[in-house]
């Protein structure tokens, strides 16, 4: 017997010809989380869909020890059946089911042989949620009840159901507040405790650095280090995955900052579901000519509403005066807002940014199709100038404008969806999480644009929930709590400490709330 | 590079797997009835057969590719048809007032369908299953249930009669020139601009390949009485919804809908009115098919069009429009068009029992969208 429960041994990946993964080693220990940390297109998501089973035994080269025996998963189910999990990046729960539904989904207990046994199921589902440290959710109840924080522990909740001993967390953060996430890291310490092994994947250092035991890093589908953590600094971590020394995350550009071109007044959204209930709470705010303005707060706290309002793009019933340049505009559409002189880039790249079918040309002139056009007839050739200019200008990594977005990494579809949005010339830019999910050389690249468009006089208002982005980047912060403004602060000096103080102090449960 | 031109060929071997699917279906169609199937004369009959639902089935493309369906079509074009039918035959209009004012109705039929659907937010799978009823008992109610007869002989001349045999030469080197000419000033304003080129011989190789097409279809027509005018119709509309769906911004936003709405709702585009517009664009194409199927058979029947909507969106899937929306191609639908009619008029020439040709239909439409389905295009 080894020392891990689980071994992956040189794997190899071929898609095509081109080698995804070339030799691969990871090996975790019972109980001992890893953090495997690589850029966007590193090779995670195939390494993980190689252990996974998705991609079955004998479509890719190397070994894997499960408990010292090889393990020759077909398909997900048997690697589930040996006790390896994954938890995606995305939920992959059903919201119209109930908490204990979608806990045993595919892993039902039943009686008289095809029965639901609704009363084991959820007497366990509660069990399980009590190990979680979760006590007032009703399992009977839909899952949609709860929030994104709650839903992210149900998933931990089903994997534990099926008996795993491995768990895989996908960048299991990505849509959690900060209050959520560390619920969940302490949940997976816990894990560690009992016996349970993660593999840890994320962007955020700053939590693989809290809660992992070992990091491994790869680049390019090959493996760059394996080290304790104890060894390794978040710094030593980019180095490696970036493979060149990035200094500094954020290109700070001097800019200045003019007059204000931009107000949102008594800007309020009602829930679309619930008619009484105020998700956006007469808000109002200025943002001046170059400023980049950031709005913090927690997931849920009404930020990605607010700006939605501003845009003309709220689906539910909203009031909002939006005065830009002094002239009052009347926006009850995103087409009107756009025409007025501002753009949106949505929250949920893959829901609301990219048409995935389209190629990445298409995709680029979207919103700015009629420039191209004479009599509605699209000039072709000067629409494939534009984009094949702005490609290079941002760097989106394609092999051609035509071949469809989906197949770009994160990083580079929403480089594609930043041009969009950009190619009607804001003068008033909306990005609302623009870093999700977006691989460090992406993120940097993004960053730096938006220093670009402030020197040349954009205002930017950039809605982020992580604290780092926010201070590193905007010249003035808004903490949205509970609908309302809970804080106006200058960025000098700024702490995390005070915009989280501001953004919680307001919500009164603190800790992942049910929406 | 490599990749790209991969793709490139993949997409169009996938139109070439299309051609070769109603190469071979002749062929076997060919040997069966004792070489009565390829003569100039059924190919005639085949190709005008086939016109009602190419019609059809050019709405019903942008229909499906934004995302929607329709199912009301078949009750549209009988109501329409019967419109046209009384108009001529009961209430004295000439043939000419009588179509305008078919084609108007066609629109407000379509773009009415469409309020519903984006305005009042029916989904569309309803909508079409309540007019596919409500239409048919307009026609049932307007005619009194019985056929409307004898239509106009300059009505029944768009149904039955022929293009010039010289006329039908001189518009297929129009169009060869036409093709040739625009394929080279793309090339002329890529080389001007400093954009990449395809390589000149696939260029070339396609002209000439079109020209081929053009002439062979011409000439097989021309040994029987000419090219019909509703297969020149349906010409006709296969070029302007090619053209609009490739080159114009109303075009390229039906694909951007259908492949995520909220993606471009959020960049500016007013998908409601793209939808309506799509709709109406449907209803239009109800008349055309309305007004020929009245020119064909010479009267306006209440039950005319009953299960058009069926063939319609067989075409479409046939012809390789993804279920989810978002792609497809104005030609496919036609190909698919031309595979269900090829279908219907070689059984019937080998006097295959009814029940078998539905079943036979019906087959060979599941195993097509698989096919479609193993070749990867359907992966949304």
């Amino acid at each position: 017997m080894s020392e891990y429960l689980f071994e992956m041994r040189q794997i190899v990946k071929e898609f095509s010809g081109v080698r995804a993964l070339n030799g691969i080693d990871l090996a975790v220990r019972p109980g001992e989380c890893v953090g495997l940390c690589g850029e966007n297109g590193a090779g995670k998501s195939t390494l993980m869909k190689v252990l996974s089973g998705v991609y079955p035994y004998g479509t890719w080269e190397g070994e894997i020890l499960f408990d010292g025996k090889p393990l020759r998963a077909h398909s997900v189910r048997d690697s589930e059946d040996a006790g390896i999990v994954i938890i995606h990046q995305e939920l992959m729960l059903v919201p119209q089911l109930s908490v204990a539904e979608n806990i045993f989904l595919g892993n039902e207990i039943r009686k008289f042989g095809g029965v639901m046994d609704y009363d084991a199921m959820y007497a366990k589902a509660e069990a399980l949620l009590a190990r979680l440290k979760l006590k007032d959710v009703n399992v009977a109840a839909r899952v949609s009840n709860y929030g994104g924080g709650y839903q992210q522990l149900f998933e931990i909740a089903k994997a534990l159901a099926k008996n795993a001993r491995l768990l895989i967390l996908d960048e299991p953060s990505s849509s959690l507040t900060s209050s959520e996430t560390d619920t969940l890291l302490s949940i997976i310490e816990d894990l560690k405790k009992d016996g349970v092994a993660c593999v840890y994947i994320s962007h955020k250092l700053e939590e693989v650095a809290r809660v992992c035991d070992s990091v491994t890093v790869i680049r390019d589908g090959k493996h760059i280090v394996t080290k304790p953590m104890s060894e390794m600094t978040t710094h030593s971590i980019i180095t490696a995955m970036v493979g060149r020394e990035i200094d500094n995350l954020f290109p700070k550009m001097e800019h200045d900052v003019g007059e204000v071109i931009f107000e949102a007044k008594h800007v309020t959204c009602w829930d679309v579901s619930n008619p009484n209930r105020k998700r956006v709470d007469n808000i109002s705010f200025e943002v001046r000519r170059g400023e980049i303005v950031g709005i913090a707060g927690l997931v849920g706290a009404g930020r990605t509403e607010l700006v939605s309002a501003i845009f003309g793009a709220y689906p539910g019933r909203y009031e909002a005066e939006v005065i830009l340049e002094g002239k009052p505009l009347k926006i009850r559409s995103p087409e009107q807002a756009i025409k007025a002189g501002l753009s949106l880039v949505p929250e949920d790249r893959k829901r609301q940014g990219i048409v995935p079918m389209l190629g990445v040309g298409d995709n680029i002139t979207l919103a700015t199709l009629a420039h191209y056009a004479h009599a509605g007839q699209i000039d072709r050739q000067a629409e494939l100038q534009t984009v094949d200019a702005e490609i290079k200008r941002l760097r989106v990594k394609t092999a051609s404008p035509e071949l469809a977005i989906a197949g770009l990494s994160g990083g580079n579809q929403q480089k594609a969806v930043l041009i969009k949005m950009l190619l009607p010339q804001p003068k008033v830019l909306i990005l609302d999480e623009p870093t999700r999910g977006v691989d460090v050389g992406s993120k940097y690249d993004i960053y730096k644009l938006m220093f670009e468009l402030a020197a040349k006089g954009v205002a930017i208002i950039m809605v982020s929930s992580e604290m780092p982005e926010v201070l590193g980047v905007s010249d003035r912060v808004l903490v949205v709590g509970e609908g309302k403004l809970q804080g106006n602060f200058p960025n000098v000096g700024l702490t995390q400490e005070q915009v989280l103080a501001a953004a919680i102090s307001h919500a009164a449960e603190g800790s992942a709330h049910a929406a | 590079m490599q990749s790209q031109q991969i793709q490139q060929l993949f997409v169009r071997y996938k139109i070439l797997a299309l051609l070769i699917a109603v190469a071979i279906i002749w062929i076997f169609f060919h040997i069966k009835t004792d070489s009565a199937f390829i003569t100039p004369g059924n190919l005639s009959n085949l190709f005008r057969q086939m016109s009602i639902t190419g019609m059809l089935a050019c709405g019903m493309v942008f229909v499906i590719i934004a995302g929607e369906i329709d199912l009301s079509i078949g009750s549209q074009l009988g109501l329409l048809g019967g419109v046209v039918a009384l108009l001529t035959v009961n209430h004295g209009w000439g043939t000419w007032p009588a179509i305008g004012a078919v084609l108007v109705l066609g629109l407000l039929i379509g773009a009415f369908n469409g309020f519903v659907v984006t305005k009042m937010r029916v989904p569309s799978f309803i909508v079409g299953l309540g007019g596919m009823l409500a239409f048919r008992g307009v026609v049932l109610y307007i005619t009194g249930s019985s056929t409307i007869a004898p239509a106009p002989d300059d009505l029944i001349a768009l149904g039955q009669g022929f293009l010039p045999p010289k006329l039908s030469i001189w518009i297929g080197a129009l169009i060869f020139l036409g093709m040739a000419a625009l394929t080279a000033r793309r090339r002329v304003r890529r080389a001007k601009l400093g954009l990449q080129q395809g390589a000149l011989w696939i260029d070339v190789a396609r002209v000439l390949a079109i020209g081929v097409l053009i002439f062979g279809f011409v000439r097989i027509l021309n040994d029987a009485n000419g090219i019909p005018i509703p297969v020149m119709i349906l010409l006709g509309l296969l070029a302007v919804f090619t053209y609009v769906s490739t080159q114009t911004v109303f075009g390229r936003h039906i694909y951007a809908v259908g492949g995520n709405m909220e993606a471009t709702r959020l960049s500016g585009v007013n998908v409601a009115r793209v939808k309506l517009v799509v709709f109406a664009l449907m209803g239009l194409m109800c008349a055309f098919a309305g007004i020929i199927t009245v020119a064909r058979t010479g009267s306006g029947s209440p039950s005319a069009g009953t299960g058009g909507e069926l063939d319609a969106i067989s075409a479409c899937f046939i012809g390789g429009t993804s279920m989810r929306g978002g792609s497809g191609t104005v030609y496919g639908a036609l190909i698919g068009a031309l595979v269900m009619a090829s279908l219907d008029s070689g059984m019937q020439l080998m006097d295959v029992d009814n029940s078998w040709q539905m079943i036979i239909k019906g087959v060979i439409l599941a195993l097509a969208v698989w096919v479609d389905v193993l070749s990867g295009s359907n992966r949304g």
